[in-house]
């Protein structure tokens, strides 16, 4: 490696390390860092140096429902009921052939009844969500409530995706066309949404795909959170 | 390490000892909760005020932390002590977090936040190193010798998580600009760290 690609790395990592680097290029870097052990060693460097302001903040005791959450999801332990959830998410919507594509910021804050959490709201632009997905924890079902008009589709169902981490989309299930429905998630489909960074909407066939993969134009992809 | 506590019991410790960090990473990636519980209870406090500077929101950052927990007992195998500091890594872990929560929340915060930022920094804070040990004092000496305006930046884009947009519109200043600033505080910075 030359100079200049040495020297662009690490702006590259410093600036991924501080945080202004964003949106595509942030992703692109992330690929980087997995193929390149340079782009790494960079990055660590930032991160050890930058890190160090981190601890001229006075530190802030967390209260303690969030140790009884973490156990709760990672172990499914029985814990106090969250106070409140305040999730927000960005929906990025891809409108396929109707080649709309665009951003949802939402708020979502509301007084969850205690196995239930927010997992992401789905929606055609940021004034209309249209469903609002929710998991039972610790994961055992989801549930979809639609929230919002849902855009017409004669003839056709909204098939929900879970896409794993490097590997297929697994099907979890139809999205309803009005009011809301709770699904049971197999072992798999379980799996696939726990290594799922992202969850996707596809139109099918009325009652879903013949394939088992999605066939028809997929309408929405949105992040969802790690531990799905 | 030496903590920067002793001798002041009213003073939090602020960083925990790197290799007690590093054991309890490694009872997590042997799937020992106990070690992920005395693994919160050292360093959550320092994360969740990381997550609150830049969330603003108690319960944004503390669902934010709940994540970064989950997260680091599910990758604590992939910690490897030659990346660096332990609690680097869990620093980063929870900014990465935020700014792909902060990503989702804007546009929808972002004016009242700016407008409360810009309140803010009409009193901007010193740099204050006197109670960092070693390597966080020479981090701050090199960020002393950046130009106060620039410097700005570099700290509204790590310690508030903003973007060169925002970062423009909070110091006034074009888009551009900022963008080169910060390009050239990064290679200023890393040049004086080498010295």
């Amino acid at each position: 490696m030359n100079y200049e690609q040495t020297e662009l790395l690490d702006r590259l990592a410093g600036e991924y390390a501080l945080g202004t680097l964003r949106g595509p290029a942030r992703r692109r870097f992330e690929r980087v860092c997995s193929q390149s052990a340079a782009a790494r060693r960079a990055l660590y460097r930032w991160e050890d140096d930058w890190s160090l302001l981190s601890r001229r903040l006075p530190p802030v005791q967390p209260s303690p429902r969030v140790w009884a959450n973490v156990r709760r999801q990672l172990f499914g332990e029985l814990a106090r009921p969250p106070r409140t959830r305040w999730r927000t998410w960005q929906l990025t919507v891809a409108a396929g052939l109707v080649a709309v594509a665009l951003v949802v910021g939402l708020l979502v804050r509301e007084l969850a009844p205690p196995p239930l959490q927010t997992l992401v709201v789905l929606g055609t632009d940021s004034a209309h969500p249209v469903w609002r997905l929710e998991r039972r924890l610790p994961l055992s079902a989801l549930t979809m409530e639609v929230v919002g008009a849902v855009p017409p589709a004669a003839g056709k169902s909204y098939e929900l995706w879970a896409l794993p981490r490097g590997g297929a989309p697994v099907s979890l299930g139809l999205l309803p066309a009005a009011g809301s429905a709770e699904r049971k998630l197999s072992e798999m489909q379980r799996s696939a949404l726990l290594a799922a960074d992202k969850v996707a909407v596809s139109v099918e066939p009325l009652g879903g795909s013949p394939t088992g993969s999605p066939t028809g134009p997929i309408v929405i992809v949105t992040s969802v959170p790690a531990a799905g | 390490m030496s903590r920067a506590g002793e001798g002041q019991p009213t003073q939090p410790v602020h960083e925990p000892d790197a290799a007690e960090l590093e054991a309890l990473l490694a009872r997590c990636a042997a799937g020992d909760r106990a070690g992920l519980e005395t693994l919160y209870a050292r360093v959550a406090p320092i994360l969740l005020a990381v997550l609150l500077r830049m969330l603003k929101r108690r319960d944004a950052a503390e669902d934010a932390l709940q994540d970064v927990f989950v997260s680091v007992w599910q990758r604590a195998r992939q910690f490897d002590p030659i990346r660096g500091r332990p609690l680097a890594w869990l620093v980063s872990m929870a900014r990465y977090r935020a700014i792909d929560l902060q990503r989702a929340a804007r546009p929808a915060v972002a004016l009242t936040e700016l407008s409360a930022l810009e309140a803010q920094l009409q009193s901007e804070e010193p740099l204050d190193g006197g109670e960092m040990l070693g390597t966080g004092a020479l981090l701050l000496r090199c960020l002393e010798q950046i130009a106060a305006p620039q410097r700005r930046c570099l700290m509204l884009a790590y310690q508030e998580g903003l973007t060169h947009s925002e970062i423009a519109r909070a110091v006034n200043e074009p888009l551009g600009t900022v963008k080169s600033w910060v390009r050239r505080s990064l290679l200023a910075l890393r040049r004086c760290l080498e010295s």
